[in-house]
């Protein structure tokens, strides 16, 4: 059930007044199935391209990206939107909650997108934010949540629908210390628990520590990869 | 679900959702009244009779024509009857009670409307005094006037010289079975009035404004109209002869140009009101380019997304445009009231209810469309990074 991550010789180029900027330049990277990734690398290195890419928001100029049994570069329009919300979950740094829905409405949106009847919904949702630690939030709406009960929110609805890919883009950027330390500890949890392939981008190396190996970028290409429970375990 | 989104989007910004659907009402509304005045003055144009033409001076319908010309245009060939039609402009009591009376010949005016049929009182009675009078249905209960009340009239153009009011009784009230014939004038005897004039007893033009002239049978309105103008052709006053369809038209824009303003500046009025809506709902949209985004990322669809829009916005129209249509259909009777003196047959007809119902939702389809295209197109990446 684990899916792994195929990155074959990827370039992302973007236009920007005239010059162009290679984001990513023929990038060669392989994820195993149910590992957690952390991804770090300097600002402007390519980190949330290479996330939006996998994730299928963007398309890459050459290369190919295979998820599970999936290239997705031969998917388009509805397809590519059908194949995101039955795979990947997002988390993003700012949450991207919609504001007008309770917690629980916003878990249950990727579910509209999944053949199931309104209790069905209702359960699964009600079982993510179970799974998150918000069973007594389920009502409230984001602006009347703190940032950390935002990012739980965030999660469970990344998880809603049971993806076998998390791309996590800075999840813990906007928050204190104990805060990500929790966020981060879930996101083990769902690793280890749910078997979930995780891709987290971040620049704090104490979370990077939370994954299994860290994946170094540097100027759209792969610097090197560190694996943390070795190091770990080996200090 | 989607459709509790898309009631909370509605009600997230509940000022902005309830200008923009009071703004729908509004046009449909206007649009349902502003038809129902064009119907109504077409009806009362193509139901005119065909019989009766109106002879006044080539001047103006102010212009009064000497007494003597009766005789002379009743001896052209093609004319059966002319009946004096003079208008009187009396107050009521107050200037904002405004409604026409006319001084007529009872008996020739009474045979050249067969469209209208006394429903109380009768023709006998009219003449069996001067200051007898009839009056039409509406203009009855308008006032509240029975058979047997007494009018008094301010003279405005004929002010009496004691500067006393005309006294009227009501004898008889008249019903019209034609939309191009109100039910809102008050005719009296002709005589009352030139005797009054002739003794000094009261002040004003002489002479006749209207002769109503009643076609014999078979005879060709163009040929007895073109008769008459020739027969003062060279003064000394130059007469204007019109069908009674052109007469009305000539009358409706005499009153002021009210119909004609009122259409252009409710059309124009109708035309802002589309474009306001348009811009507030597109810019409704462009506040949620995130939300749109985040719902991208979530893997909806590009047509899921243009649904859960279009749903929106012609919700909003259609809520908005019912109302309207409701109040519409509600305001007939009193805008009708207030219409009818110069647009009998105002009514709001069923054809321009579906017609409004199909403007709102066009309204809604394209309000919502235009920002589903822009989301189309909308890379979500680039979405989301716009700060909410
Ligand atoms: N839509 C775009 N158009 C033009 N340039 C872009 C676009 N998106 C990203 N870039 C550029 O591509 C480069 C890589 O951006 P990216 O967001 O992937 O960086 P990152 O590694 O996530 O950086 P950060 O750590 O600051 O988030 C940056 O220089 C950025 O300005
Ligand atoms: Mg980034």
């Amino acid at each position: 059930m684990a899916t792994g991550i195929d990155i074959q010789s990827v370039t992302k180029t973007y236009s920007r007044g005239g010059e162009t900027l290679r984001v990513l330049d023929e990038l060669e990277l392989g994820m195993a199935g149910g590992t957690f990734y952390a991804l770090m690398g300097p600002s402007g290195s390519g980190k949330t391209t290479l996330l939006n890419l996998i994730g299928g928001l963007d398309h890459a100029d050459t290369g190919s990206i295979v998820v599970g049994d999936t290239r997705i570069e031969n998917l388009d329009g509805s397809d590519l939107a059908q194949w995101r919300a039955e795979n990947v979950g997002f988390i993003f740094q700012g949450f991207n909650l919609l504001p007008v829905l309770s917690a629980r409405e916003n878990v249950e949106l990727p579910l509209l997108l999944a053949p199931l009847s309104g209790k069905q919904r209702r359960e699964q949702a009600e079982r993510a934010l179970e799974l998150v630690g918000l069973t007594d939030r389920m009502t409230h709406k984001p602006k009347e949540l703190s940032g950390g009960q935002e990012q739980r929110v965030a999660i469970a609805r990344a998880i809603a629908s049971d993806p076998a890919v998390i791309l996590a883009d800075e999840p813990t950027g906007d928050l204190d210390r104990d805060t990500a330390d929790s966020i981060l500890e879930l996101m083990q949890r769902l690793n280890k628990e749910l078997q979930k392939t995780i891709l987290m981008v971040t620049h704090d190396p104490q979370a990077a520590t939370y994954a299994d190996q860290t994946i170094h970028l540097d100027k759209g290409k792969l610097g090197h990869i560190e694996d943390n429970r070795t190091a770990a375990t080996g200090s | 679900m989607p459709i509790r989104l898309l009631i909370r989007n509605m009600f997230s910004h509940p000022i902005r959702t309830l200008l923009t659907g009071l703004s729908v009402t509004i046009a449909v509304f206007l649009l349902c009244v502003l038809d129902a005045a064009i119907g109504g003055l077409d009806a009362a144009v193509s139901q005119a009779s065909r019989t009766r033409l109106w002879v006044q001076s080539a001047v103006s319908l102010f212009v009064n024509l000497p007494d003597s010309y009766e005789s002379k245009i009743k001896n052209v060939p093609g004319v059966e009857e002319v009946v004096r039609f003079q208008w009187f402009g009396g107050v009521y009591q107050d200037p904002s009670n405004f409604f026409a009376q006319f001084a007529v010949d009872a008996r020739k005016w009474k045979e050249s409307y067969p469209e209208l049929e006394m429903i109380e009182g009768s023709l006998e009675e009219w003449e069996k005094a001067r200051t007898n009078c009839i009056i039409g249905t509406d203009l009855a209960s308008r006032f509240g006037w029975k058979v047997g009340d007494k009018v008094p009239l301010t003279g405005t153009i004929f002010p009496k010289s004691d500067g006393s009011a005309w006294d009227f009784t009501v004898v008889g009230i008249y019903e019209s079975k034609s939309t191009s014939i109100d039910q809102l004038t008050m005719y009296f005897h002709y005589d009352y009035l030139y005797e009054s004039l002739d003794t000094g007893a009261a002040g004003g033009p002489g002479g006749v404004g209207v002769f109503l002239t009643r076609l014999a049978e078979g005879a060709d309105a163009a040929t007895t109209i073109g008769a008459i103008e020739e027969l003062y052709q060279n003064g000394p006053q130059r007469v204007r002869a019109t069908t009674e369809g052109e007469f009305q038209r000539q009358f409706i824009s005499m009153l002021g140009s009210v119909p004609t303003l009122l259409y252009s500046i409710g059309g124009g009025v109708l035309f802002a009101i589309f474009f306001a809506v348009l811009n507030t709902m597109l810019m409704a949209a462009r506040e949620r380019t995130r939300d749109i985004g985040i719902l991208k990322s979530l893997g909806f669809t590009n047509g899921k997304i243009t649904l859960l829009l279009v749903a929106e916005a012609l919700t909003l129209c259609l809520v908005g445009g019912g109302i309207g249509v409701v109040l519409a259909i509600l305001a007939e009777r009193p805008l009708w009231s207030f219409f009818s003196a110069f647009i009998p047959g105002f009514t709001i007809q069923s054809n321009v209810i579906v017609q409004g119902v199909l403007l709102a939702a066009g309204l809604g389809i394209v309000a919502g469309l235009m920002p589903a295209i822009r989301a189309r197109r909308l890379n979500p990446v680039t979405a989301l990074r716009s700060e909410a």
